[in-house]
């Protein structure tokens, strides 16, 4: 696979580089794939820049579209957006430098970035004792970029690609859902146990933020100096704050580690970081119920995943294996909803 | 009527080739796909062996408390949770959700047997 198949892609992508950075020129010395993403193709690029505010040596990130493309995530653009809202907030992401809405240059959009280093393997980090400052610190830490993400609120401007906000969030998403199990065909016994539990508890809002809807251990990169990109947003949305805190803190992203705050942490350590950032206490009695929904949604995610394998839309073992932790996460809903 | 190994015997030592003989093999970058075979194979061979008299069992439970006929007892069961016919203070409450928890400990039992260990 390469992202410059022929030397007029090249000439047309270095054209391009070089009139968005107001540079002489631009000469790519390397194009290279990263790992992971069934959905985006993230290509590090290696660049000579002459003239203009990135004048000298770079290295950039350009992500795009591959193939498949889930259709309950946001197209490449939409992602710049949610990247320059963020790091306007103050949020450690890659810093998004370019965007390209048309497909003259590469046959699809894509944005440009700035690399970032660290890992994201999740392994890794719940195991680590001194990454991020220690197990405590990073914690806290990711508390309080969590809640710099939730004071982008309703009304930014750029982000009116966003569905509208919910005024229910939780009932909202239940509807949402069993919608999407209806979709899928395979029965969910275990699933609606969970769902009517949620429409029993009747959880209320208390104010609407974006939420990243992805916030865990695995989707921010982390040095020994601590977080520094919080990544794959293509899911945020307009939402309750407590979605994030109990996706971060639910039983199905910690790895398999003790640690309740995404496998790293105590939740203590996680609520201060992010209480002391926004101010305001999180209402502790709803955070199960969110803890609750998300086992839920990433199960019918991962039944969804499954399905494009077994429909044969699509040959892939990985997404065939997604569905094989719906067991697992049907015994994590049944423990939360008793 | 099968020339032995029979099927889950033969999965079991197509794993064991794979994961002691090819996986060291292997380049680095291929060591996530040899060890998601690994697995796959673990777990068909586990679903071929499993306790289809135990299925059975649970299934009639179902059935008998769904009243489900011929149906899928799980498409009635669903159906009727969702209706919210085993709400908190219902007689069958109790009997729901052992059946619940017996169907999702089944799987698992196949699908993450060490999943099931540390729930359990």
């Amino acid at each position: 696979m390469s992202l410059l198949p022929d030397d007029a892609t090249r000439d047309r992508l270095t054209g391009w580089l070089a009139d968005r950075a107001g540079a002489r020129s631009v000469v790519i010395d390397e194009t290279r794939l990263l790992a992971g993403g069934a959905i985006q193709q993230n290509w590090k690029l290696v660049v000579r820049v002459d003239g203009g505010p990135h004048d000298g040596v770079q290295e950039w990130v350009l992500r795009t579209d591959a193939q498949a493309v889930l259709s309950h995530s946001h197209g490449r653009l939409d992602e710049f957006a949610l990247l320059k809202a963020a790091f306007a907030a103050g949020v450690p992401v890659p810093e998004p430098l370019f965007s390209c809405v048309g497909q003259v240059v590469l046959g699809r959009p894509y944005f440009v970035m700035r690399l970032v280093r660290g890992t994201t393997a999740p392994r890794r980090i719940v195991r680590g004792e001194t990454l991020g400052g220690g197990r405590e610190a990073l914690t806290e830490s990711l508390g309080r970029i969590l809640a710099r993400i939730h004071t982008i609120r309703p009304g930014l401007s750029g982000l009116d690609f966003l569905p509208p906000p919910p005024r229910a969030p939780m009932p909202e998403l239940i509807a949402d859902f069993r919608a999407r199990v209806d979709a899928d065909g395979t029965a969910r016994p275990v699933f609606e146990w969970g769902f009517h539990h949620l429409e029993q508890l009747d959880v209320p809002t208390d104010e609407i933020v974006l939420c990243h809807n992805d916030f865990r251990t695995g989707n921010f990169m982390v040095s020994e100096r601590g977080v520094e990109a919080v990544l794959d947003w293509e899911f945020a949305r307009w939402g309750d704050p407590l979605a994030d805190i109990g996706w971060f803190c639910s039983k199905c992203w910690r790895f398999n580690s003790p640690h309740e705050a995404g496998g790293i942490g105590s939740r203590a350590a996680f609520y201060r970081g992010y209480e002391a950032e926004c101010g305001r206490r999180i209402a502790r009695d709803r955070v199960q119920a969110w803890e609750l929904f998300a086992a839920l949604r990433w199960g019918v995610i991962a039944s969804e995943q499954a399905d494009r394998h077994v429909s044969g839309r699509e040959h892939n073992l990985e997404l065939a294996l997604t569905g094989q932790i719906i067991p697992e996460l049907e015994l994590d809903i049944l423990e939360l909803a008793v | 009527m099968i020339e032995p190994p029979g099927g889950p015997a033969l999965l079991d030592a197509a794993r064991k080739t794979l994961l002691e003989e090819l996986l060291p093999a292997l380049p680095p970058d291929k060591h996530y796909a040899a060890l998601m075979v690994a697995n796959a194979m673990a777990i068909a061979s586990r679903t071929a062996r499993r306790d289809r008299a135990g299925d059975e069992r649970i299934e009639a439970r179902v059935r008998s408390l769904t009243g489900s006929g011929d149906g899928d007892p799980w498409r009635a069961f669903a159906a009727a949770i969702r209706a919210g016919r085993f709400r908190r203070g219902t007689p069958e409450r109790a009997e729901a959700y052992a059946l619940l928890r017996g169907y999702a400990e089944a799987r698992c039992a196949l699908s993450s047997p060490k999943a099931l260990k540390r729930t359990g």
